[in-house]
């Protein structure tokens, strides 16, 4: 068993990690170059920094274990993620009208973050289990089950911005899952539909967000504002950026959440257009690993584990980067390693150390 | 552990595909920010340069606060000057010139009179509102002011004169309680309502809380291009917003009731409350608590000194103690017990008790106020003189669990649900009352001081209005509202009006001989001679109601509350209601340690009711039938009703019954 695991860790992939702690660093150095000017105590960055210390540190606890273990205890960390949301329905307090954090003395959390990685472990857990090449209407039903509880329970917070980031769980559920055409039919149906009763559902700021975006000039709450200096950051950087620490937009406050959800124009604008292909490129290059090793996972529920992690990955990626030029509405999703938050960056943390630790007990060489 | 079966090439073939695309996404976001930042860099270098877009707002106009007929404005909105300071222009300026800062806030200091570390709060306040928008230092300027700040603009381009709509109540003290006030969102604000910023006014007490949403309006929004120096350049039209204005309220309040019934209180240095409702829809036509606060006072920014004045005040000038005030409702209590009474069975309209001065239940004595006693007494006259005695003998035959449910019925004990903040609910006691909040036994003999509205039973003069308003129109509670409508003006000039519907709460059914009993007995306090509420009669009006007097310290044998120094002297209470056959207003007058019923608080809803009821009474006094009247009428030498005769209001202390 020694030298099993001893096999075990000198398979440890180097090249992901390094691409994941890279990626952390230059969040670190944004962050940094946005806040110094409006927070000279550097708190948030130093808080940051703490962040990814707390994270490494589940990294490491998720690398460790075999994640079959992971999968035998599924069922308690998910059941704990439901309570913990119970919990926060009950006693939440409303943060900016949104009740997703939990108070610990000065600190917070948000629990649907962590409900993420219980989700995937449980889906993941699913899919070994059941190895069929496609899913029955009753399995089918069961797997949306597992995703649509949590769910559910974030949209009563009211955050729709965080429920719909356990969407990519159900594209891995539907693509990899493998539907026959008709539930796709009625899937897509269904959709639709609830898209239609959701839409009323939403919050007035909500729609505001979603009319703005097809309807820039309407702007009833001037929510095209962040868009439009989110715009200017990035375009007055050009190719070769105006440097670290040289950025105007974000330091004078033009630019609400130039530290969160707004990052990539602190990019766009200090670091130009090298720097966001930079970035991309690293982010590419995260994924294509993180693919990789779902190919040569020991067996499907590695591979599905490893799928759904890296999905929410693509998902944060694609809609915060898109958000950021307008190319889709603004929503309060942050941008994987790099924007600034304790839950987020804990979470993704987690993720990694999964992945790698699905690559590390793989077959074969 | 499972190993791959023939899903293998399956799942290779997907994950194959969804690599592809995601590579195609991350080409097509590149491509996209390759347009932004190569194609369009020169046209956002230059907004950059210009150090972009600053969104200025523009605030809207609050709407106006009205009487019930639209004629009284009673708050408005005044032109002012208001000084901010711009912290982004402010930057650049500090770096360069360190002693810039302690620069302002001395010239701050000497403008406008005020301390420096007053100015240096106002600063540290500002930290929470974004570096882009100004911080606001100080409103309402004077002229002269305005002209120092504007003398200084080239040492101090930071500072900024801008004009704002200032919010005035013109009548200062008058319905400051219903009025309320607004003031600066605090925190708890902020988090509640998304859209307001720090520094934002809002409602907080009052109509100016309750109905913010249609008062407030919806501010509007201008974006400035400023360059680096901070200086405004150009408008960005397309994303301008006008600001919507906020609806104007009408309240149900009548101004001339209003004002007579807050004069009356002040004329007399009287503390208390009043309240004034039309039992047939629950409208409020006048609520008073006595003293009040000046709105215009509590309504500015900056004025830390005003909120420690207040606070020290041993009168409590915020409270409403009309809905937030609870007291005993002494005698007064009595129309509930007599309901209570007749309803049950316990007693009838001829059950009479005999009065000797005191009389003993549960094995202890209890004194009626008068020791001579009443003698035989029936329900009706045990109203009008208000016996204890013969309220001792109900209450020991109901039980206090019987009286509880009466009491709730007439809405003691429950929110009234008006539409005002903070309202209190009062106490009403019962045997699971002592076990569940005070985890004790309830005494039968605690029974006793409750059916003369003494004891744990607490409530608030709102209270009383709605039992005598569900008295007065037979059993229908109402919501009381002091809001008769909104009006809300379009951009278009085209006005919609919202009116306020009277809610029913619940109905009670009170037996019809009951009712009848009661309200006879009603009549006769106010119209009979000996009754205790003379000093309301009115020729030509008929009034019912009842007066009370509160014991606020426990006495022993019989003592005159005239002698007391002043926070033991008794409460006052008359509660009333007229015209009799088609009652169309219910006054309830409260007085704090006034002495008695009859004799302090009476006379104040006698007022309001000539007021109200003036063409009545006047009719009713001009005998036409008797064609000397007429005669005089033509010749223009008719008396003038109510002046020539005057009403028999016997001097306090002849009658000894007065108060009770």
């Amino acid at each position: 068993m020694a030298r099993e695991n001893v096999r075990t860790f000198s398979r440890l992939d180097f090249n992901f990690l390094g691409t994941a702690i890279v990626i952390a660093a230059v969040g670190c150095l944004l962050i940094y170059s946005a806040t110094y000017f409006t927070d000279p105590s550097l708190d948030i960055f130093r808080k940051q920094l703490l962040w990814l210390a707390i994270g490494f540190a589940l990294l490491t606890v998720c690398l460790f274990v075999d994640y079959h273990v992971y999968f035998d205890v599924a069922p308690f960390l998910y059941g704990f993620g439901i309570v913990m949301l119970l919990y926060l329905m009950v006693f939440g307090r409303l943060t900016a009208n949104v009740r997703s954090w939990i108070h610990f003395g000065a600190f917070q959390f948000q629990p649907s973050e962590f409900m993420k990685i219980f989700t995937a472990l449980m889906l993941a857990k699913f899919f070994d289990n059941y190895d069929r090449a496609y899913l029955t209407p009753k399995l089918f039903i069961r797997a949306m089950l597992i995703i649509g509880i949590p769910v559910g329970l974030i949209i009563i917070q009211p955050d729709f911005g965080t429920a719909a980031t356990f969407f990519p769980l159900v594209a891995v559920a539907l693509f990899f899952g493998g539907i026959r055409w008709k539930i796709w039919v009625a899937a897509i149906l269904l959709v639709l539909v609830a898209g239609g009763l959701g839409y009323g559902m939403l919050k007035p700021y909500q729609k505001d967000r979603i009319i703005t975006f097809m309807n820039p000039d309407r702007d009833p709450l001037g929510k095209g504002y962040q868009v439009t200096q989110a715009k200017i950051a990035i375009g007055s950087g050009g190719i070769h950026g105006k440097g670290f620490r040289q950025g105007t937009q974000a330091k004078l406050d033009f630019l609400p959440a130039h530290h969160t959800d707004f990052i990539f124009a602190t990019l766009g604008e200090e670091w130009g257009f090298i720097g966001v292909v930079i970035v991309l490129g690293l982010y590419l290059f995260l994924i294509m690993q993180a693919l990789n090793f779902a190919k040569k996972a020991r067996d499907r529920g590695g591979a599905f584990l490893a799928i759904c992690l890296i999905a929410f990955f693509v998902f944060h990626i694609l809609i915060n980067v898109s958000m950021q030029i307008g190319v889709l509405p603004t929503t309060g999703i942050p941008l994987p390693l790099i924007s600034y938050g304790g839950s987020s960056t804990m979470m993704f943390m987690m993720a990694i150390g999964l992945m790698l630790n699905v690559d590390m007990r793989r077959l074969g060489d | 552990m499972r190993v791959y079966r023939d899903d293998q090439k399956f799942l290779t073939f997907r994950i194959n595909a969804l690599l592809w695309a995601i590579v195609i996404v991350f080409v097509f976001l590149a491509g996209s920010f390759w347009v932004v930042q190569g194609a369009q860099a020169e046209k956002y270098r230059n907004l950059s340069e210009a150090n972009a877009l600053r969104e200025i707002v523009t605030p809207a106009k609050r709407g106006l606060i009205l009487d019930r007929s639209g004629q009284k404005i009673l708050a408005d909105n005044q032109p002012a000057y208001a000084l901010t300071l711009d912290r982004v222009i402010m930057r650049p300026i500090v770096k360069n010139d360190p002693a810039h800062r302690e620069k302002v806030v001395a010239f701050l200091a000497q403008v406008l009179g005020t301390p420096a570390p007053d100015i240096e709060a106002r600063f540290e306040k500002g930290k929470a509102i974004p570096n882009a928008r100004p911080i606001p230092i100080a409103e309402d300027l004077t002229m002269p002011q305005v002209a120092s700040i504007q003398a200084q603009a080239v040492a101090f381009p930071e500072l900024n004169v801008e004009p704002v709509q200032r919010r005035n109540y013109p009548y200062a003290t008058m319905a400051a309680h219903i009025m309320g006030f607004i003031g600066e969102a605090n925190d708890k604000d902020l988090a509640a309502h998304k859209d307001l910023k720090s520094g934002d006014l809002l409602g907080k007490r009052g109509v100016e809380m309750m109905y913010d949403e249609y008062l407030s309006g919806r501010d509007g929004s201008q974006y400035w291009e400023y360059d680096s120096h901070g200086r405004r350049l150009a408008e960005y039209r397309p994303a301008r917003k006008e600001p919507v204005a906020g609806d104007n309220v009408y309240l149900t309040i009548d101004f001339d009731l209003q004002r007579r019934a807050e004069q009356y209180f002040i004329e007399n240095e009287f503390v208390g409350a009043a309240v004034a409702l039309d039992p047939r829809d629950g409208e409020v036509l006048a609520m008073v608590s006595s003293p009040a606060f000046n709105p215009n006072v509590y309504s500015r920014r900056f004025t830390p000194d005003v909120w420690r004045t207040i606070a020290s005040n041993p009168f409590k000038v915020e409270l409403n103690r009309a809905i937030q005030g609870l007291y005993s409702p002494g005698s007064v209590f009595k129309a509930v017990m007599a309901m209570a009474g007749l309803s049950e069975g316990a007693i009838d309209p001829s059950t009479s008790f005999f009065c000797s001065g005191s009389g003993v239940f549960f094995g202890r004595r209890f004194r009626c106020y008068n020791k001579n006693g009443h003698g035989d007494v029936s329900v009706a006259h045990a109203l009008k003189v208000s016996c204890d005695i013969f309220f001792f003998n109900v209450g020991a035959r109901l039980g206090v669990d019987r009286i509880a449910e009466y009491a709730h019925k007439l809405t003691f004990g429950e929110l009234s649900k008006i539409d005002l903040d903070g309202e209190k609910s009062g106490i009403v006691p019962s045997t699971q009352w002592a076990a569940v909040k005070q985890h004790r036994k309830w005494y039968p003999s605690e029974t006793i001081s409750v059916a003369i509205g003494q004891g744990p039973l607490i409530v608030t003069p709102l209270q009383v209005a709605n039992m005598m308003a569900a008295i007065a129109n037979g059993g229908t509670v109402y919501r009381p509202h002091v809001v008769k409508m909104i009006e809300k003006v379009n951009p278009d000039g085209r006005v919609e009006r919202y009116q306020v519907a009277s809610e029913v709460l619940h109905k009670v059914t009170l037996a019809p001989k009951a009712l009848e009993t009661v309200k006879l007995g009603l009549w006769k306090v106010v119209n009979e001679e000996g009754g205790t509420g003379g000093n309301a009669r009115i020729e030509g009006l008929n009034v019912s109601g009842k007066t009370g007097t509160v014991q606020v310290i426990a006495q022993h044998g019989w003592v005159k509350t005239e002698g007391l120094p002043y926070k033991y002297k008794d409460h006052a209470w008359f509660a009333s209601y007229a015209p009799k056959d088609n009652p169309q207003m219910v006054v309830i007058v409260f007085v704090e340690h006034g002495g008695h019923g009859g004799v302090d608080a009476a006379p104040l809803a006698k007022l309001l009711y000539e007021s109200r009821f003036r063409e009545q009474v006047l009719n009713a006094r001009l005998d036409l039938s008797n064609p000397d009247t007429l005669e005089a009428i033509k010749e223009g030498k008719a008396p003038i009703p109510g002046q020539t005769k005057k009403a028999p209001a016997a001097p306090a202390g002849s009658n000894p019954n007065l108060g009770h």
